[in-house]
């Protein structure tokens, strides 16, 4: 098992556009702190009494939260891992060498899971430093609290590690690149953020709002009617989604040993 | 490397209303090269994938060594396979594609240099295999197939897409390790150079085996061609 997981792992590192993701998940999690900052405290919004600006607590709490938002990326990454098996016909080496496939597809669904630690360790990195800088241009602010980084860490760490194995059941389920990725990002950014913010009673369940969940961090009262109040406390959330993980490694498993490669 | 043997037995491939391989029995012997023949369509890629447990038969069974190719231990050792042109990543170079390979097992890395200097690709290994021709393609598929310096050599079309120089170059490669004793089922659509290469033909038309045996016995002191074409498309 060593030995395939290190073989995984080869893949995952060689690739260049695998360091081109966790580059773009950086970006995009620093997006994710530094445009609330300039939002927050854009005249605009403050004139307009809607968002507290980062002078105080709320406001803080709203920009940090989003430092896990890159688990977007850790999501592409495992269907990645899955799919270019298929795209380029590397499946049928992989299995030659390794026939047994579900120790194959377990040495995966570990590196997958590792990979997508690795790019929310980054964007939370990415982000959280992006958005201190930004915070220096609007002194002063509400102070950072080290209970709201460790909580957004934790949500950032464990959507990681889940949301890597469900890219690789969405890659054995959809082996098409295109259409598995372009499902995921649509599914992530679109359909999944409208049914979390406006049917919280099911979001809460979905992914993004288990994540929400673990975040376990208020905005206090804003336009959104946003409540941490409506999503999972972190246990529960932890579970939904390790559940997730379990739902789609089984899904990996079932369509990958029965399949045959033509 | 004298025990080596392939054996097929009342193999059957459906897929959905298509019978791929209708029970196709036959035997390879060990230390010998055999040409496995048939039109396009004829069954020999899905004959060839369930051999290396791939495809999953319908009825019957392919063996490796007795067994199934998922009982063989380490099979990369005992079995080497090129089943198409691709099987590598095009964003690696052909050095870390056989690194990816070999570190799944317990290969050695200076057998890397070892392979790649064996088809000639040694002065573009560490070349993106994108830019790679097909030729060269071909030439790694048959690296990753030696990797593990196996006894037996399950090679589908690998003249395909190589130039008169390639072609001149596989028919000394395989000559070469069949001269090593090893047990070789090789498909193509090369006859002339299968008629030079093989010991052995099997012969196999909509899934059905049509003729098996010696090189000798199926051209009966004609060419290989004038024998494939009486026996597939005049039947």
């Amino acid at each position: 098992m060593s030995q395939l997981l290190q073989s995984e792992l080869r893949k995952l590192t060689y690739l260049r556009a695998n360091w081109l993701l966790l580059l773009w998940s950086g970006l995009f999690a620093a997006l994710g702190t530094v445009a609330p900052i300039m939002i927050l405290n854009s005249d605009e919004n403050r004139l307009s009494g809607g968002f507290s600006g980062t002078s105080t607590p709320e406001g803080i709490n709203a920009v940090f939260a989003n430092a896990a938002s890159g688990y977007l990326f850790a999501l592409i990454l495992g269907i990645l891992i899955m799919t270019n098996e298929y795209r380029h016909g590397t499946a049928v080496g992989t299995f030659l060498v390794t026939p047994k496939r579900s120790t194959v597809l377990l040495a995966k669904l570990m590196a997958a899971s590792m990979a997508g630690l690795v790019v929310q360790l980054f964007s939370f990195l990415m982000a959280i430093t992006s958005g201190f800088i930004a915070l220096t241009f609007f002194e002063p602010h509400a102070p950072v609290a080290a209970e709201l980084l460790f909580k957004v860490f934790r949500a950032a760490a464990i959507s990681g590690l889940v949301l890597g194995i469900v890219g690789v059941g969405i890659g054995a389920l959809i082996r098409n690149q295109i259409a598995a990725v372009t499902g995921a990002v649509i599914w992530t950014l679109i359909v999944e953020g409208l049914v979390v913010a406006f049917v919280d009673s099911i979001g809460k369940y979905l992914p993004a709002g288990a994540i929400t969940g673990l975040v376990d961090v208020d905005f206090g009262k804003n336009d959104f009617n946003f409540s941490i109040d409506n999503y999972l406390t972190p246990g529960p959330a932890t579970l939904v989604l390790l559940g997730y993980a379990a739902l789609f490694s089984l899904i990996a498993m079932r369509t990958t040993l029965r399949r045959d490669l033509d | 490397m004298s025990s080596a043997k392939i054996e097929f037995r009342d193999l059957s491939k459906h897929y959905k209303d298509v019978l791929a391989v209708s029970n196709f029995s036959a035997q390879v012997q060990s230390g010998r090269v055999t040409g496995f023949l048939g039109p396009n369509g004829a069954g020999k890629s899905t004959a060839l994938r369930c051999l290396l447990g791939l495809v999953t038969p319908t009825n019957g069974s392919a063996l490796i060594n007795g067994g199934g190719y998922s009982q063989l231990e380490d099979p990369i050792r005992k079995v080497g396979a090129v089943l198409d042109s691709r099987g590598f990543h095009p964003g690696l170079t052909a050095k870390q594609n056989l690194k990816v390979m070999a570190s799944a097992t317990d290969i050695n890395f200076s057998r890397i240099d070892e392979v790649l200097e064996l088809v000639d690709l040694a002065g573009t290994a560490s070349k993106r295999t994108k830019g790679f021709s097909l030729g060269m393609k071909q030439r790694l598929s048959l690296a990753i197939a030696m990797l593990g310096d196996p006894e037996i050599l399950i090679l589908d079309e690998p003249a395909n897409g190589l130039d008169p120089l390639g072609i001149v170059w596989l028919r000394e490669f395989l000559q070469k390790l069949a001269g090593e004793g090893r047990t070789i089922l090789v498909s193509s659509h090369q006859l002339a150079e299968m008629q030079n290469t093989v010991n052995d033909v099997l012969i196999i038309n909509k899934g059905v085996l049509v003729a098996r045996g010696s090189i000798k016995e199926i051209c009966q002191g004609g060419s290989l061609e004038e024998a494939f074409l009486e026996l597939t498309f005049k039947k």
